[in-house]
This record gives C-alpha cells, sequence and structure tokens, in this order.
C-alpha cells in the first residue's frame, strides 16, 4: 500500500512541475521600434530655450545629468498633452528627482521657444528646475539620430507621430527609448538604465535569428514560446527515440 | 570472466585518467596560486588554464567511470572491445586537440564555452574557437558510440521493463531480477546519451553561426540551456556512474551478500532519470527571460534528483556497515569516504539550487566549492576504490598498510582544507573565475593561499595512489596474451 502512495505523490509532482513549465515568459512585452538605435550617440543639437541663454545644446545638460527627450509640439490635438501629463505624474511618483532631468522638444517648425514656454505654464512645469522646455533649429538632425519619424499630415493639419521618450547617459547615449504612454515601472527602468544601471534585455527575434525561444507579435505585445523552447527537449527526444530503436532491433535476439 | 583484452584496456585507461588527473590538478593548483599573488600569470593564461582544467576534470571522471561501468557490465553482458579502444583514441585525439587550442591557441572561454564568449575577441588565435569546437565533437563522437554501444548491449540481453528494472516496482518477488548495476548503468547511461547528444546539437549550432559568417546567429538563451543540459548532466551522470560501481563492488569487497534490486531502488533511480535530465534549469535562475515555471522545476528537479538516489545509497551502504563486521580495505574505505563526500557536496548543491539562497551565492566561491566537494572527496573517490580494486584482484586479502592509511589521512586533510577554504569565500561573497581579486576582497588571495596549501597535500596522497596502482596497472599491462 505504502508503495502506491508513493506512486501517486510522484506522479501527481511530475503533473505540477509539467503544467507550471507551461507558465508564461518573465519578460515584458516591447516593441520592437524601441530596440533600434540603442548605444548610438545621440545628435548634440543647438538649443533655443525661454529665457536662458546658457543652455545652447543638448549636451550642456546631459553632461549635468543623464536625460529623457520627450517629443511633442503645441499644436497637438492628440497623444502630446496626455503623453506629457502622464510622464509628469509617473515621475513625481518615482521620487528621484536628483539622477535626471527632463528635456521637452518641439519637433514642429511653428514652435518656438515661446510656445514651448506657454506649454510648460500649462503643465506647471516652468519653475521645476528638472524639466526644460526648448527648440532647435536642427530638428531634422535629432530625429535622425533617434531614429524619430513624424509625418505631416495636411488634412488634419497634424503630425502623424508617436509618444517617444529616448534615455540619454551623461556621456550620450542613447540607453532606451519608451513608445507610448508608459507606467512606472517602464519609466523606472529607464531611469535606471540612464543612470548606467544594469536593464535586462532579451535579443528580439530577427530575420537571422531562426531559433528564438521566444516569439514577439507586436499586435498583442505578448510573447509566446517559439522553436527555440521546443529545441531543448530536442536531445531528450532523440535520445528516446535512440533506446527504442535499439531495443526494437535487438529484441527478438534476447539471451535472458 | 572478464577477458585479458578488457583487462588491458581499462589498465591503459587507468593510467592514462590518474596521469591527465595529475595534470588537471597542476593547472587548478596554478589558478590558485595566481589568485593568492604568489605568481602572475597573464589573464589570458590564467582562463585557458581554467578553460582546460574544468573540461578536463570533467572528460577524465566521465571516462573514469564509464571504464569501471564498462569493464564491470562484462559480468552480465558482452561488451565491445573495440569501442572501448575507439572511445580510448577519440579520448586521447580530443585531449590533444584541446591542449593546442587552450595552451597554444589560448581559447580561455571556460568550459561551459558560454555563447556568445567563443566568438568574441578576447585574444585567442582565431584558428582557437573552431578547434576546441573540433576537439568537443571528437571527444563527444568517442563517448556517445561508446555508451550508445553499453545501452545495445544491455538490451541484446534485457527487455525494456528488465532494464529499467520496472517489474521490481509492482511485484515482490519477479520471476527476472534486474541486478542493481544494470538499472543503475542503464539510468545513467540514457542521461549520458541525452547529455552527449546536447552537446552535438550546441556544437553544430556553434558550427553553423561560424560558418553562416552572419547569416545565421544563435539565441543566447537557447545555447545557454542546451549548454547546461550538456554540461550539468554530465557532470551529474559521472556521479552515478560511481554509484553503479558502488552498488556491484562494495558488497562484495566489504565481504558482504551482492545488494539486490528492491521497489524503492527501483522507483527512485527511475524517478531519479526523469530530475536528473531536468535539474539543470537551476543553472538558468540569474537569466531573467528563462519562463518562471522553468525555474520551479529547476528548483524541485534539484532537490528530487538528488534525494532518491542518495537517500536510497546511503541507507543501503549505512545498513551494510552498522553493527556488521566489515573486512575494511582501501576498496571500500575509499567507497564510503567517497559516498559521505557526495553527500555533503549533494548538501551544498542544494542550497545553492534553492532560488532565495543562489541570489547570494551564483557566481561565489560556493559554486566550485560544492561541485569540487562531490568530485574532489566523492566521485575521485569512487573511481580510485575502483581503480584498486581492478588492479588487486589478483591479491586475496588487501591488507592496509601504514603507508596507506597516512596517505587517506593525507588525502581527507588535503582535501576537506582545500575545500574549507572555497567554502568560507563563499559564504562570504567572494566571486569565482577572478584571475586576480580587487583590493576590496582581502581575505580572497589569503584563503586561495590556504586552499593551494591543502591541495598540494590532496595531490601528495594522489601521487602515492598513482604509484600504487598504475605499477599494478603496467604489470597487467606487460601480461602476455596466451595463444589462441
Amino acid at each position: 500500500m505504502f508503495r502506491y502512495i508513493v506512486y501517486t505523490f510522484f506522479a501527481g509532482l511530475s503533473l505540477l512541475t509539467g503544467l507550471s513549465s507551461l507558465s508564461k515568459s518573465q519578460t515584458e512585452p516591447i516593441d520592437l521600434s524601441e530596440e533600434q538605435g540603442i548605444y548610438t550617440k545621440i545628435y548634440n543639437a543647438p538649443l533655443r530655450v525661454y529665457g536662458e541663454s546658457k543652455i545652447n545644446r543638448i549636451n550642456q545638460l546631459y553632461q549635468q545629468r543623464p536625460l529623457l527627450l520627450a517629443f511633442v509640439y503645441t499644436r497637438c490635438t492628440g497623444i502630446c498633452n496626455p503623453f506629457l501629463l502622464q510622464l509628469k505624474e509617473t515621475l513625481e511618483l518615482t521620487h528621484s528627482e536628483n539622477n535626471f532631468q527632463v528635456l521637452v522638444v518641439s519637433f514642429d517648425s511653428y514652435d518656438d521657444t515661446s510656445t514651448m514656454h506657454q506649454a510648460a505654464i500649462r503643465f506647471g512645469l516652468n519653475n521645476n528646475p528638472q524639466w526644460t522646455f526648448g527648440v532647435t533649429d536642427r530638428i531634422d538632425s535629432l530625429n535622425k539620430s533617434v531614429q524619430f519619424a513624424p509625418a505631416w499630415d495636411s488634412i488634419r493639419s497634424q503630425f502623424d507621430h508617436e509618444a517617444l521618450i529616448v534615455g540619454i547617459n551623461n556621456q550620450g547615449y542613447i540607453t532606451k527609448k519608451l513608445l507610448g504612454i508608459r507606467d512606472i515601472h517602464d519609466i523606472k527602468l529607464m531611469i535606471s538604465s540612464i543612470n548606467n544601471e544594469f536593464i535586462p534585455s532579451y535579443r528580439l527575434p530577427g530575420k537571422n535569428n531562426l531559433l528564438s525561444c521566444f516569439n514577439y507579435d507586436p499586435k498583442t505585445g505578448k510573447n509566446t514560446m517559439a522553436i527555440g523552447f521546443f529545441i531543448i527537449a530536442l536531445p531528450a527526444t532523440i535520445t528516446l527515440i535512440i533506446i527504442l530503436t535499439i531495443v526494437l532491433f535487438t529484441s527478438k535476439r534476447k539471451t535472458l | 570472466m572478464e577477458s585479458l583484452k578488457l583487462k588491458k584496456i581499462t589498465a591503459l585507461w587507468i593510467v592514462t585518467v590518474i596521469t591527465l588527473f595529475i595534470v588537471a590538478i597542476v593547472l587548478g593548483l596554478l589558478m590558485r596560486l595566481n589568485q593568492a599573488e604568489v605568481i602572475s600569470e597573464e589573464p589570458l593564461t590564467f582562463y585557458s588554464n581554467m578553460t582546460t582544467h574544468g573540461l578536463m576534470m570533467i572528460g577524465i571522471w566521465f571516462v573514469a567511470g564509464m571504464v569501471a561501468v564498462n569493464y564491470l557490465l562484462q559480468r552480465y553482458v558482452n561488451t565491445s572491445y573495440a569501442v572501448s579502444v575507439f572511445a580510448f583514441v577519440f579520448t586521447v585525439i580530443g585531449v590533444v586537440m584541446l591542449w593546442v587550442s587552450t595552451f597554444i591557441g589560448k581559447f580561455s572561454t571556460g568550459w561551459t564555452f558560454l555563447y556568445p564568449l567563443p566568438f568574441k575577441d578576447i585574444g585567442a588565435s582565431s584558428w582557437a574557437t573552431p578547434l576546441f569546437l573540433l576537439s568537443l565533437t571528437v571527444l563527444g563522437v568517442g563517448w556517445l558510440v561508446w555508451s550508445v554501444a553499453m545501452m545495445a548491449q544491455i538490451f541484446r540481453k534485457y527487455s525494456l521493463s528488465q532494464a529499467f528494472a520496472w517489474q521490481h516496482l509492482f511485484k515482490k518477488n519477479p520471476t527476472v531480477e534486474t541486478p542493481p548495476f544494470i538499472l543503475i548503468t542503464t539510468i545513467t547511461l540514457v542521461g549520458v546519451i541525452a547529455s552527449l547528444i546536447a552537446a552535438v546539437i550546441v556544437i553544430i549550432l556553434y558550427f553553423a553561426e561560424y560558418f553562416s559568417i552572419g547569416g545565421f546567429v544563435n539565441d543566447a538563451l537557447l545555447m545557454k540551456n542546451l549548454i547546461y543540459f550538456f554540461g550539468h548532466t554530465i557532470a551529474n551522470e559521472m556521479l552515478y556512474l560511481g554509484v553503479a560501481v558502488i552498488y556491484e563492488i562494495f558488497a562484495e569487497a566489504s565481504g558482504r551478500p551482492k545488494w539486490k534490486t528492491t521497489w524503492y531502488v527501483s522507483l527512485a533511480w527511475n524517478t531519479a532519470l526523469i530530475f536528473i535530465l531536468t535539474a539543470f534549469f537551476h543553472h538558468l535562475y540569474m537569466d531573467f527571460v528563462q519562463p518562471q515555471g522553468l525555474q520551479i522545476v529547476g528548483q524541485l528537479a534539484s532537490y528530487l534528483a538528488s534525494l532518491p538516489s542518495a537517500a536510497v545509497t546511503v541507507f543501503s551502504i549505512i545498513v551494510a556497515v552498522y553493527k556488521v563486521k566489515t573486512n575494511w580495505s582501501i576498496v571500500n574505505l575509499l567507497f564510503f569516504l567517497g559516498v559521505a563526500g557526495w553527500v555533503i557536496g549533494g548538501m551544498g548543491a542544494i542550497i545553492d539550487a534553492t532560488i532565495s539562497n543562489n541570489i547570494v551565492l551564483h557566481n561565489t566561491l560556493w559554486v566550485p566549492a560544492h561541485f569540487h566537494t562531490y568530485n574532489v572527496m566523492g566521485n575521485v573517490l569512487f573511481s580510485f576504490a575502483f581503480f584498486y580494486w581492478f588492479s588487486t584482484q589478483n591479491i586475496n586479502k588487501l591488507i592496509m598498510s601504514n603507508l596507506t592509511r597516512v596517505t587517506l589521512a593525507v588525502l581527507i586533510i588535503g582535501g576537506i582544507g582545500f575545500l574549507m577554504a572555497f567554502y568560507i569565500g563563499g559564504a562570504n561573497s567572494i566571486p569565482r573565475r577572478y584571475s586576480v581579486y580587487p583590493a576590496g576582497l582581502a581575505s580572497a588571495p589569503y584563503l586561495a593561499k590556504i586552499g593551494f596549501t591543502f591541495a598540494i597535500l590532496y595531490l601528495a596522497a594522489i601521487l602515492v595512489f598513482f604509484f600504487n596502482i598504475s605499477k599494478r596497472c603496467f604489470a597487467i599491462l606487460s601480461t602476455p596474451s596466451s595463444p589462441a
């Protein structure tokens, strides 16, 4: 009787462990384009900031403290306002105002220092030393260096663009990008990343990476197990086939 | 019983294994001396020595277990002499290729050759990586053919269920009894074959990337899983080969009746098979992309892989000697001490395989502490017990001389002192794989010096063993073959 209790225990345990292995990956879903252009240097664009003559270029900011660079424009009737508002509130929740600063740059040639200053007032950030609102005369080069590509829609008189934050460390390297309105977890990761702290990342599957362990679905933002994971079971499978083959070939020649 | 040809090839294997073991120990001593800041090696030299040391130790004690099992298997089934010679030739060629890739080519990724390190320019010659992979291919082919050949011989005599002793699970007195040696050997060979196939897949994937010149890149997570499927599993299986030998010889050497397979022995080893093949996941605790479920499997399998087989073996050994008149000789003493080392090292491994502990102990000296324990004071002693038994078969009664007693004491003191330096370092979070420790780790060079000193004692004892065993092995090798 005792042995059957032991067998049942092991059978149950095997079932449990088998089921638990089917649970999903620990990775957070990430956007493919966020991975592009990481660890390249940001274009050191000239800057103009309302009432500020000392700041002439971006490097003057990131050399002081690592930088979060946000792209907006003041005529925006879409994502820009909720994006900036959410960023402001999220950053307040991180309680880490000393180890980074924020630069908000307009990518619309319509904007100038005063419209950006008005935007800063509107968000209650005009007197916040952590935040800088500015414009640049070399926005195309800046956009190109972070692979940001807003497209003008003449029918709506609006830019078709993504809500982009670029994390830049104090050497001017892009360490992380975030697209869209993101939660505090992602923002904290970005702050760690621009302060040169380790951020876990997993190389995304490319055309030449045929045996990835995960498949990323950009539509759902989810990772699912891919062929690579099944290859891990291949040695055991081949061994089973070898044993069964041996057994098959030797079954008629038993000497016992 | 065992043929002279088999005896001769076994003797040749034994002399080769111990010679290579001494070379590998010297490399380890040099590493500890460098860490102790007594000598100053170039980092590249340190890491190529570390690579050679690690791979040689794994290879040596794997083949030592295989040699013993191959020899004893002859008692039950016919084993192939030709395959044993084939494996020997491939092993020698593989080791020479490995030495060229590390000593001359300065291949220095560590024996785990984790992706993408072999493709990184860390100072090795450009040809070193393909040569290293080729050396593994040669070793892998030789050992895989050997393992499959042994497995085929077992299945020639025993059916699938008999080889795995399944008839013992449900019947108290089955008509066909499976010897524990056959059961454990079968279980172990399954794991060996699986791990070698994992190595073959890894090598194929490495070569695919190497020759595609960017057209194909590997997935780091897949490679790490496969490398530890191979590395962890084979490191465990070589212990189980030693345990199979214990089940066959311990009782015999102690003048006791032979052990038999019971339902719990059968159950323990059959469940161990499953858990041995999945325990390697504990090497990926720090890999955040690994699915959480597999991390849990890794922890559970680590517990369950070691407990049934170890518990049953320890129980059997204790029952065999407790309050029983035992003929203690160097053979059963080495087995007995080896089991103790295996259990202590296993405890260290289980502590490290617990996720909450691994966060603290990962990549500290605790890791080499535990695996050196069940090798230096476990598997090595199993193999030396076999070597002694093999080389003294013609002697009616083995007498423990004073020299043997002293040698054994030196071996134990040396082994424990050497291991304690690792354990204390690990408990103090001193990292492993540092060629030179930074100034902040002031105790690390001091511990390395202590470790080195005790390792010298261990080496001295091994040299005495080598002398005793090899002179008898050379006598076997020089025995003239009787005319047909």
